[in-house]
């Protein structure tokens, strides 16, 4: 399968670098539409259009980064910022409007009671999304 | 038409429903690509907003930051800032230099009255260190109590009025400027010791070596000190090496033979042994203490704690100076080195051979790094003048663009400016350290005198815990510098020094014209009292669109005119009746309600009649009058030339008329739309 259009979803961890260079070795031969999204989830005491200042500007810092990484890998990376309720929904409705034929998720590693965790947005977007999905789990840090 | 009156944004939300009730989710749609990060009215311009779009614009951009690094922001100004360590090699190093000149500076003029008169060096080399003792003394009070740099000037100015500080401004400005000069006149020298073939290319070398210096210092201050500080200590490491070696010899009975210069002075002198002629001694010596105002006036480049670092750094300077100085001094006279009336050979290299041997690596290392040394010391310039340049500037006594940070947080232009001056001025002295010193060192003493003079009244003004102290110093150090100053300027008045107590006074009525003129401006401009807090209303102006030709420029032109105003008036200049009325007659085929006038000009001007035509529309009507120019714009710049550029040699000629506005309409080549069809 040769992707046309990905959809890479960046929450900020430090595994973003590292699935930006999978997803530029899985685009450029195809010559594949990639966009990186990242989206700041809104409390429900809060309207879903809030300016929350501090979320918007490290979303901000985080994609301009994400684009500085694409161009080292070279490809163009098209970045957008969203406010959701819940991140995987958001990802996947955005895939779907998009037309995206893969979404690319990462998951820093993280343990929780002895057992590798997987995110509630990994798994929501894994049992969700109607395209392929590519979950990256970064290596275990010793 | 609602879309029209809404404020635009820079910023979209747009709300999308999701797939499931309770997704929906809000896109912030971005300037993405702009370079533009940020929210709500908040908007911060990153790099990339800086980086050109042209090929010509990109490969000189790449070419600058390869010369001078790549761009800072503003907040890294801290790390810009320096220690003791980085800061005694940029501020420090003309004080430190001058230990290697200073000793043959004053033994020159006492070698006239015969060389019994040499034994009085010694004597000398000990006031001109007592006297740097007091500038130390008074410049450490002159840091404490002005932390925000600026020194004399502003010591000066706050004490004695702004005449005073401008005064001394000047005359730190002026010194500087040969600061930088008289350096690389002397580094050159040096090195043309070396190699000889380089004496007659010694002015294109001194210019070649003050270009350096401009891109080092346009990496910002840190990076400079980081280029810099290696030959400093270098030459401080060689120095201390050679006397401790000369002391050693001397002390252990194995004292170093002389070596006879190789244009000895006549030994019974050209003249007698008077008390001007020591005073003259004296002031040549005082040459050592050019460069001790530095470290004053640029306390903002320390770190924190700034007063502190500068104080350490000014003690560490004057220390190393004095001990260098008094110990080439005594090594000199003990040894029994006379200069060379010639100056084919220095007193330092004389002495370094007595003492090492000619021809020894050693030898080699002390006259490698004094070379260096020399040169390095006009980077004090560069750290002194842009500086304080800058505070000059934010003062509005010099032009504004000397405040401007550039992109590595320097001040470029007192950079480029003071770089400029000083290669006029080393080009027009033929790059001869003989005739640029006698303009030296004047300027220093002045703004001394007037700078612990200012201190004295601060003094008694506050009257601070222990002000009766610091007040005899800073009296006794104006006592000092003030004698020095006196002493500097009689005996060098002739030799050069005239030129400086011309200047002086010249570049301080030009200092103040400057601010009376930004004075005025700013008087003009200033918003004062609440009755003027609000946004005037302006009534409909009057516009006038000149028409050369009835193409798609003139029609662009036309609308927006239409859209700025109800009243619109197209006017047409026309060489001939003939072509007047060909004109007129396609107008009326224009479907268009703006009226038209056309004057025939039978001499074939276009400029002089419009203008006219402009004039006499703006006496017969009371609104301001809007020009709305149509100007082609071509592909290339090259094409510029095949065109008559009317339009910018109008936008020239309106610029300075009163109660109108000129608003250029720009029709690109590329532009395959107008107006007229996008709405």
């Amino acid at each position: 399968m040769q992707p046309k259009r990905i959809l890479v979803a960046l929450a900020g961890t430090s595994a973003d670098p590292d699935v930006l260079r999978l997803v530029a070795s899985i685009a450029k031969p195809g010559k594949a539409e990639v966009v990186g999204i990242h989206v700041i989830e809104v409390r429900w005491n809060l309207p879903l259009d809030a300016v929350l200042e501090p979320e918007l500007d490290r979303g901000e810092e985080l994609l301009a980064s994400a684009k500085k990484v694409a161009d080292q890998a070279g490809f163009e990376l098209d970045t957008e910022l969203l406010q959701a309720r819940d991140a995987a929904a958001a990802i996947v409705d955005t895939a779907v409007e998009r037309k995206s034929d893969l979404i690319v998720v990462a998951m820093p590693f993280r343990k929780r009671l002895g057992r590798v965790y997987v995110g509630r947005t990994v798994q929501n977007v894994y049992v969700n999304a109607p395209c392929a999905v590519l979950a990256y789990r970064q290596e275990e840090t010793r | 038409m609602n879309d029209r009156h809404e404020s635009p944004s820079l910023e979209k939300r747009v709300s999308q429903p999701g797939r499931r009730v309770g997704d929906r989710y809000v896109r912030i749609v971005r300037p993405t690509g702009s370079g533009l990060r940020g929210h709500g009215g908040r908007w911060t311009a990153t790099e990339e907003t800086m980086e050109p779009t042209g090929r010509i614009g990109q490969a000189w951009n790449s070419a600058l930051r390869f010369l001078i690094g790549k761009r800072l922001e503003t907040e890294a100004e801290g790390e810009e800032r320096v220690g003791v360590a980085t800061g005694l090699p940029i501020l420090a190093s003309d004080n430190i230099s001058s230990s290697a000149y200073a000793t043959e500076e004053a033994m020159r003029v006492l070698a006239l009255a015969g060389t019994a008169a040499l034994a009085l060096t010694m004597p000398i080399a000990i006031a001109v260190v007592f006297v740097l003792a007091i500038v130390i003394l008074s410049e450490s009070r002159v840091i404490r109590a002005y932390p925000n740099g600026g020194g004399s000037y502003l010591v000066a100015r706050e004490n004695h009025g702004v005449i005073a500080g401008l005064v001394a401004a000047s005359a730190l400005l002026i010194d500087y400027v040969l600061t930088v000069a008289v350096s690389t006149a002397a580094g050159v020298a040096a090195i043309s010791s070396f190699v000889p073939e380089l004496h007659d290319y010694r002015v294109v070398a001194g210019l070649a070596l003050i270009a350096l210096l401009v891109i080092g210092n346009l990496r910002g201050v840190r990076e400079a000190g980081l280029l810099f500080a290696g030959p400093t200590y270098a030459y401080m490491i060689a120095m201390y090496g050679l006397v401790a070696f000369g002391l050693f010899r001397v002390f252990t009975g194995d004292p170093p033979a002389p070596v006879t210069p190789p244009n000895p002075f006549p030994q019974e002198g050209t003249g007698p042994l008077t008390l001007l002629l020591v005073l003259r001694a004296f002031a040549s010596g005082s040459v050592g203490l050019t460069g001790s105002e530095a470290v004053a006036n640029g306390v903002p480049s320390f770190r924190r704690p700034e007063e502190t670092n500068a104080i350490k750094t000014l003690v560490l300077m004057g220390t190393i100076f004095a001990t260098i100085f008094i110990a080439i001094t005594w090594l000199s006279t003990t040894i029994g080195i006379q200069p060379d009336i010639r100056e084919q050979e220095t007193v330092n290299s004389m002495m370094t051979k007595a003492i090492v041997g000619a021809g020894t690596p050693f030898y080699y290392i002390v006259q490698i790094t004094t070379a260096v040394i020399l040169l390095l010391a006009a980077n004090t310039g560069f750290t002194g003048f842009p500086r304080l340049a800058s505070v000059l500037a934010n003062d509005r006594f010099m032009p504004r663009h000397f405040a401007d940070v550039g992109s590595r947080l320097a001040f470029n232009f007192g950079i480029i400016v003071l770089a400029l001056l000083a290669c006029v001025i080393l080009a027009a002295f033929n790059g001869s350290v003989t005739n640029l010193v006698p303009l030296y060192t004047i300027g220093v003493f002045l703004a001394f005198t007037l700078s612990q003079s200012g201190l004295v009244r601060r003094w008694r003004r506050l009257r601070n815990p222990g002000w009766r102290v610091s007040m005899v110093i800073n009296a006794f150090g104006t006592l000092v510098t003030g004698t020095v100053l006196l002493v500097v300027a009689y005996t060098k008045f002739e030799h050069g020094a005239w030129m400086v107590l011309v200047l002086i006074p010249l570049i301080t009525a030009l200092l103040y014209g400057i601010h009376r003129h930004y004075q005025t401006v700013h008087d003009a401009l200033v918003i004062t009292g609440p009755e003027q807090q609000h946004v005037p209303v302006f009534p409909a102006p009057l516009v006038i669109v000149p028409i050369a030709r009835l193409d798609r420029a003139a029609l662009q032109a036309l609308a927006f005119a239409g859209s700025v105003s109800p009243t619109v008036k197209a006017v047409h200049i026309s060489t001939s009746n003939a072509s007047a009325e060909e004109f007129r007659r396609r107008w009326m085929q224009l479907d268009t309600n703006i009226k038209l006038d056309i004057v025939v000009s039978p001499y074939r001007s276009l400029l002089a009649p419009l203008l006219k035509y402009i004039d006499a529309m703006g006496k017969s009507d009371d609104r301001p009058i809007t020009v709305v120019l149509s100007e082609f714009v071509p592909r290339h710049w090259w094409e510029w030339l095949l065109h008559s550029q009317t339009a910018f040699r109008l936008k020239a000629a309106l610029l300075f008329r009163p109660n109108t506005i000129v608003i250029d309409v720009p029709y690109h080549f590329e532009d395959t739309s107008n107006l007229t069809r996008r709405r």
